[in-house]
């Protein structure tokens, strides 16, 4: 599911009715009167008649709402913030980040930490990269501060483990490489708004 | 120093100043923003970056290098200043990568503030780029041509502070500018530019690798990431780093340094420094202040039993062995020990100095010296005696250079090993390869030229009648002359006095000759302390002569070892592990914090298992002797910083109190001369002591060095032999800046006991044989 | 004579084993009932649709720790439970469960004891029943507990009041108290059901067997939205579970008392034989109970009583007056 399809995704009709309540009758009479009406138009059974609807639907028209959550999962937003994912370039596979380290700083709740170096490229290299996911509360903002786009939240929500600071390395998170072709852009926390053309100057080239 | 002080309004707000201050700094002292590039405060206006326009009078003019007239109106910013100002800095990111991610100074970038404080949102100018290389200037210096952008901050601080200048601007071969641009751009902007695509920073001598001290202050005044460490390169972002305030514990002038730490990696949490930074603006750091700081005591340990060894053996020692590597308070706890326990207390740094103090004091009537370091920045007339100045303390020299190209000054150099590099400092300056010892001639010199003739005794008057110029080496005919060059318009005098002088076989003789100075010429006279805290221990320390009985070595050779080296038998913490006071050679008594944990025991430690300690260390600080001039202040309440007028704000003065005033009376002058080969007690530049060799970045060995032709002679490995007192087998290492006979043996090494070797002298006679 | 005890003794157990299964099949049915009307799936995954869900159940019930409060009236405490549960299977014995049918050439009618007074029996029974909560409520030292057994005397004894009124016209009708005269006396079909003649006896019958079995809109003496749990608060495990067996089993005792008095019985239902004529319509009550209960929000405990005594027992009253006329003219 993509951005678009989720946009039309029924999330709250605000179909809401009001009730015409009568005021509380006061007098024995008037109290009397309603039992009465209620008792012989039979609004109690209009319960029993939403219920049973309900069941039928369930039973036969296959509007059961239980998702068997491990056996099928629901469709998540692509804004949705799980567990990061490291990009690479499609062009030449090389993993993304740059060690520019603005996601380390970013972190309020201080989970990400990354080494570098400088490399026999004269480039700087990560040697290191590690999100501790027992700390991390998924803001979302080390893949809005991302200028590279590199660290971007993925779909895996499933963190449970057995030891409560879960830890994951770089490679973990990393595109594997015979993957490369499957990596789908990131639509969503961070990424180019699709207008993005239009609130940005050229820069001129002389070349 | 005229107190004729002016008023200039800045933006409204009135300023007094002196006149003939730049703008600049006027606005800097008292706090007004002018946005800056290519200014430093202490050195010459560079004008390349032509950002700090202002309007004085209604007149565009460059706020660095315009100076201050009374009444003077001035407003930082108007809108065509910000054009001009915003078209600057559209012009410098014209081809400086904005890849600002992988770039060292990310965070501390001043390209990276000014676009962002003159809101450059839009790029309207292009050009070509030219392809530079990026390259290892040095053992410690990387520069990444491709990020400079050519304020020449570097080489302004080169030249005007440290002395070496050895970077300057060379041709980029950048394309030329489009001459419509002229028509069309801001005019400053457009001036700029043009520079901006002639010229790039390579090493002044022509090859690809610089020849300096490797002091390392052209990296930390670099605005962007074009000059670097080359061990910090990509190690650690700024915003990272936890700065520690602290003292260089190197040398005496115990300059203000920040330690910068974190974490060393992901797999090793302990904490480690990455890099030390400076106030460039205020204080000039040399290479072991700067490179030497990973000499902490890493591995120390709690280990009861240790204590109880260490409390004992000090408390039956016959003498504690010690160097002037310690802090104020850890002097006093000797002290305490040696009161308490008669131990001996042996000191070869420094005894010679505190005794040549005590002459003085006696000479003088005041127990220190009169001036400091920090006072004579503004004199136009320095005089060095007894000091290798390039090697013993750079400070010292740091401050011989920025007079003689600041203040349009003029120098005399006193000392026998010849120096290649002090003459390249300015247009005035003498120098004079004396003979060994003979720095009492330079002193009555010094007396002969300047000195109220009437105020000096009979003795010292009779010498005036020897040719000095000549017994100083110097060539008494062109001597007048020239110094009557040099003496043009000089209004302040100042006189540096060296380690020799302490090591003198006369020091008695000289420090008389030094109070006479003090007293009779209108010369501001400050000494160099031998060593880190010389001053300290000389005031708070009663010294001994010799040792005796069972020797406990304090970060020094002895019996049982007490070491922040971590090679001992007890282990204390070094310098960048302990809190503490240092006094320096301004005679100030200055911070020191602890950048690192520290998990072993202190001095302190020892002291309470003998019952007499404090429960902090630094409970000591406010313990320190105040007949010595010391303050009754908590370590805490010390400041740590300078001032925004430059002034420095660290840790307090020391009181220069008065002692009975003897009087002068000098012995007769008939050293002999030495003969024959003749060694120099002298560290390479960059090495101090243990500590500094012990730091990765520092790389200077430990090995005899000489003068080119010298070497060469001498050959790779060299048996100094001197006489009674011992021999020591070297290599030999070449020192360009080096000239004349006389080697150098260092003394950074305690272990190999050279202070031993040399006794109560810096020369010794030696014979040298190849080996 | 020998035979009788022994068909007896076979029959009671016989009772007590499938009825306590269907109690537990009672639980299985509820669960997926409820979840089917709020469209959920309800237990899956322990066995085949979840049916071993029961045993799961039975397991935990059995293992779970049994403990008494230290305040506790131990004995009465502890036997509470087995009153609810002894009472709702005794007041099952002079119920016919199904036609008389032929097994091995022996008749047996599936009726423990098929006594004269017998729908007197059963009445009277599960007005006993009354002692389980009351006791339990009362030995366990607890507030909620007493507010429960508070509740528990005046919801049962009141709604006993409007169960046998109601009772009385189809009694008077039929004129005999045996479950099996009444039986016989739809026999005719469905025109013969009691429930044509006395649709308001059936009706305040069917309210009160909710209020007489606990069941949600009248299950105010556990309702822990205000009481915790009312009178079961300090019971676990087993203890608490015969409870649960009782509340169960007096289900289906009321509904094969409602089929029995006013649908007809095991008769025959045109093509359908007896038995399952009368198992169909126990379904029914059953599923009509949870139905109710998914439906239909818990009522205050005041205006049960008003309920009860200003609106039923006048019914009721009136409905055998009108009946008694009727019979006299």
């Amino acid at each position: 599911m993509d951005l678009e399809n989720l946009k039309d995704r029924n999330i709250g009709e605000q179909k809401y009715r009001m009730l015409d309540l009568e005021p509380t009758p006061t007098t024995g009479w008037g109290k009397f009167k309603r039992v009465l009406r209620r008792s012989v138009k039979l609004e109690l059974l209009v319960g029993l008649k939403v219920t049973i609807r309900e069941m039928f639907k369930a039973l036969f028209m296959g509007e059961m709402h239980t998702v068997k959550y491990p056996f099928e999962k629901l469709p998540i937003s692509p804004r949705y913030r799980a567990i990061h994912e490291m990009k690479r370039l499609l062009e030449s596979g090389h993993y993304r980040c740059i060690g520019c380290g603005l996601c380390e700083k970013i972190c309020i709740s201080d989970c990400i930490r990354m080494d570098t170096r400088y490399d026999e490229n004269q480039r700087k290299e990560v040697s290191e990269y590690t999100i501790n996911f027992g700390r991390c509360i998924f803001c979302g903002y080390c893949a809005e501060v991302c200028p590279e786009l590199a660290i971007v939240h993925g779909g895996r929500y499933e963190t449970a483990s057995e030891q409560r600071a879960s830890f994951s390395l770089f490679e973990d998170m990393l595109t594997p490489i015979d993957k490369l072709k499957e990596q789908k852009e990131y639509p969503g926390f961070g990424a180019v708004s699709p207008n993005a053309d239009e609130n940005i100057k050229p820069t001129p080239l002389a070349y | 120093m005229s107190e004729n002080l002016i008023t200039v309004t800045i933006d409204g707000i009135e300023c007094k100043a002196k006149e003939g201050e730049y703008l600049l700094n006027i606005a800097r002292a008292n706090d007004i923003f002018i946005p800056a590039i290519c200014y430093l405060t202490r050195c010459s206006p560079t004008l390349a970056c032509r950002i700090c326009l202002v309007e004085a009078d209604g007149k565009r003019v460059y706020a660095c290098n315009a100076k201050a007239k009374d009444g003077m109106n001035i407003v930082t910013q108007t809108e065509e200043i910000l054009e001009e100002r915003k078209a600057i800095m559209q012009v410098y990111d014209v081809n400086h990568p904005l890849q600002c991610g992988v770039c060292d100074q990310h965070g501390e970038c001043e390209l990276q503030n000014y676009t962002l404080e003159l809101a450059i949102d839009t790029q309207e100018y292009a050009i070509a780029d030219t392809k530079r290389e990026v390259k290892d200037w040095s053992s410690v210096l990387h520069y990444d041509a491709g990020l400079c952008i050519v304020c020449e901050r570097c080489v302004t601080v080169c030249k005007d502070m440290i002395g070496d200048a050895a970077i300057k601007t060379g041709p980029r071969g950048g394309d030329k500018l489009d001459k419509e641009l002229k028509e069309s751009m801001p005019k400053d902007a457009y001036a700029m530019w043009n520079k901006l695509q002639k010229s790039i920073i390579v090493p002044s001598n022509g090859t690809d690798h610089t020849n300096c001290s490797d002091c390392g202050e052209c990296t930390a005044v670099c605005p962007v990431g074009a000059l670097t460490e080359r061990d910090f390169i990509y190690k650690a972002n700024p915003w990272d780093l936890r700065e520690v305030p602290s003292a260089c514990a190197h040398c005496s002038s115990a300059c203000h340094i920040y330690y910068e730490t974190r974490s060393e990696s992901i797999s090793n949490p302990e904490e480690k420094i990455f890099r030390v930074k400076n106030e460039w603006n205020y204080q000039t750091l040399c290479g072991a202040g700067r490179f030497g700081y990973d000499y902490e005591n890493r591995d120390a340990k709690r280990d009861p039993d240790a204590l109880v060894r260490a409390a004992e053996t000090v408390k039956s020692a016959g003498t504690i062995k010690f160097n002037s590597m310690i802090t104020n308070e850890e002097a006093l706890m000797l002290q305490t020990i040696k009161e308490k326990f008669g131990v001996k207390l042996v000191n070869n740094e420094v005894k010679p100095f505190q005794e040549f103090l005590k002459h003085y004091a006696k000479a003088a009537g005041h127990m220190l010296y009169k001036d400091s370091f920090a006072d004579m920045r503004e004199c136009d007339f320095i005089i060095s005696v007894g000091s290798k100045l390039r090697n013993d303390n750079p400070a010292a020299r740091y401050l011989f250079n920025n007079i003689q190209k600041m203040n349009k000054g003029a120098g005399i150099y006193f000392h026998p090993v010849g120096d290649t590099l002090i003459p390249t400092f300015g247009k005035s300056i003498m120098t004079f390869e004396h003979k060994p010892h003979d720095e009492e001639y330079a002193l009555l010199l010094i007396l002969k030229l300047f000195g109220d003739h009437e105020k000096l005794p009979e003795s010292v008057k009779e010498k005036f009648n020897e040719d000095l110029v000549a017994r100083l080496g110097g060539d008494s005919e062109s001597f007048e002359a020239t110094f009557e060059k040099m003496m043009k318009k000089k209004e302040s005098f100042a006189l540096m006095v060296g380690e020799d002088l302490y090591y003198h076989p006369k020091a008695a003789n000289l420090a008389k000759l030094v109070a006479l100075v003090e007293e009779s010429t209108e010369f501001k006279v400050a000494f160099i302390p031998p060593k880190s805290n010389a001053l300290g221990v000389a005031l708070i320390c009663d010294l001994d002569q010799e040792c005796e009985g069972v020797v406990v070595g304090y970060n020094e050779p002895g019996d049982f070892k007490i070491s922040a080296l971590g090679d001992g038998e007890f282990d204390i913490p070094a310098m960048n592990q302990q809190e503490g006071t240092i006094t320096n050679m301004n005679k100030r008594v200055v911070v020191l914090n602890a950048a690192l944990d520290y998990n072993g025991y202190t001095l302190n430690d020892i002291m309470n298992k003998l019952g007499l300690g404090e429960s902090l260390t630094v409970d000591w600080t406010s313990k320190l002797p105040l007949n010595k001039g010391y303050q009754v202040a908590r370590f805490d309440d010390l400041p740590d910083g300078f001032k925004n007028d430059m002034s420095e704000n660290r840790g307090y003065l020391l009181a220069n109190l008065s002692v009975e005033r003897e009087e002068i009376e000098l012995e007769e002058f008939n050293e002999k001369a030495l003969e024959g080969d003749i060694a120099y007690r002298c560290n390479p530049q960059r090495q101090f002591n243990d500590f500094s060799d012990k730091a990765h970045q520092i790389f200077e060995k430990f090995a005899l060095y000489a003068s080119p032709e010298r070497a060469e002679e001498l050959g790779e490995r060299v048996r100094v032999d001197f006489g009674e007192s011992g021999a020591i087998e070297l290599p030999v290492e070449v020192d360009e800046r080096i000239s004349g006979e006389i080697v150098e043996v260092p003394d950074f090494k305690s272990a190999y006991g050279v202070y031993d070797l040399f006794g109560q002298n810096r020369y010794a006679e030696v014979k040298i044989t190849k080996v | 004579m020998d035979g009788y005890i022994i068909g007896t003794v076979i029959k009671a157990i016989l009772i007590l084993a499938v009825i306590s299964a269907l109690a537990g099949f009672g639980t299985y049915i509820e669960r997926k009932v409820l979840a089917f009307v709020q469209r959920r799936l309800g237990p899956m995954h322990v066995g085949p649709f979840g049916l071993l869900q029961i045993l799961a159940d039975g397991i935990k019930l059995f293992t779970k720790e049994d403990f008494i409060p230290s305040g506790a009236n131990r004995i009465v405490f502890m036997i509470a439970p087995a009153i609810t549960a002894a009472t709702a299977f005794i007041a099952l014995a002079a119920v016919p469960l199904l036609p008389e049918f032929e097994i091995f050439g022996v008749t047996i009618k599936p009726i423990v004891s098929d006594l004269n007074i017998g729908l007197l029996f059963v009445i009277a029974m599960m007005g006993v029943g009354l002692y389980g909560p009351l006791l339990a409520g009362m030995a366990q030292e607890n507030k909620w507990g007493i507010i429960g057994s508070a509740r528990t005397a005046i919801q049962f004894l009141s709604y006993e009041v409007v169960t046998g009124l109601s009772l009385l016209a189809p009694i008077m009708m039929v004129g005999s108290l045996s479950l099996i005269d009444f039986n016989e006396y739809q026999a005719g079909g469905i025109g013969n059901w009691i429930v044509w003649t006395q649709p308001l006896a059936f009706i305040l019958f069917l309210i009160s067997g909710f209020a007489e079995t606990n069941r949600t809109p009248f299950d105010l003496l556990e309702n822990e939205a205000e009481v915790i749990s009312g009178y079961a608060t300090e019971y676990s495990g087993m203890r608490w579970g015969m409870f649960f067996i009782g509340e169960y089993a007096n289900m289906i005792t009321i509904g094969f008392l409602a089929a029995l008095i006013f649908l007809g019985g095991f008769n025959p239902l045109g093509f359908i034989p007896g038995g399952i004529a009368i198992i169909l319509k126990v379904s029914f009550f059953f599923f009509l109970m949870l139905w109710v209960r998914s439906a239909w929000p818990h009522i205050r405990p005041d205006q049960l009583m008003w309920l009860c005594w200003k609106v039923l027992m006048p019914l009721a009253v009136i409905n055998i007056l009108v009946t008694g006329i009727v019979m006299m003219v």
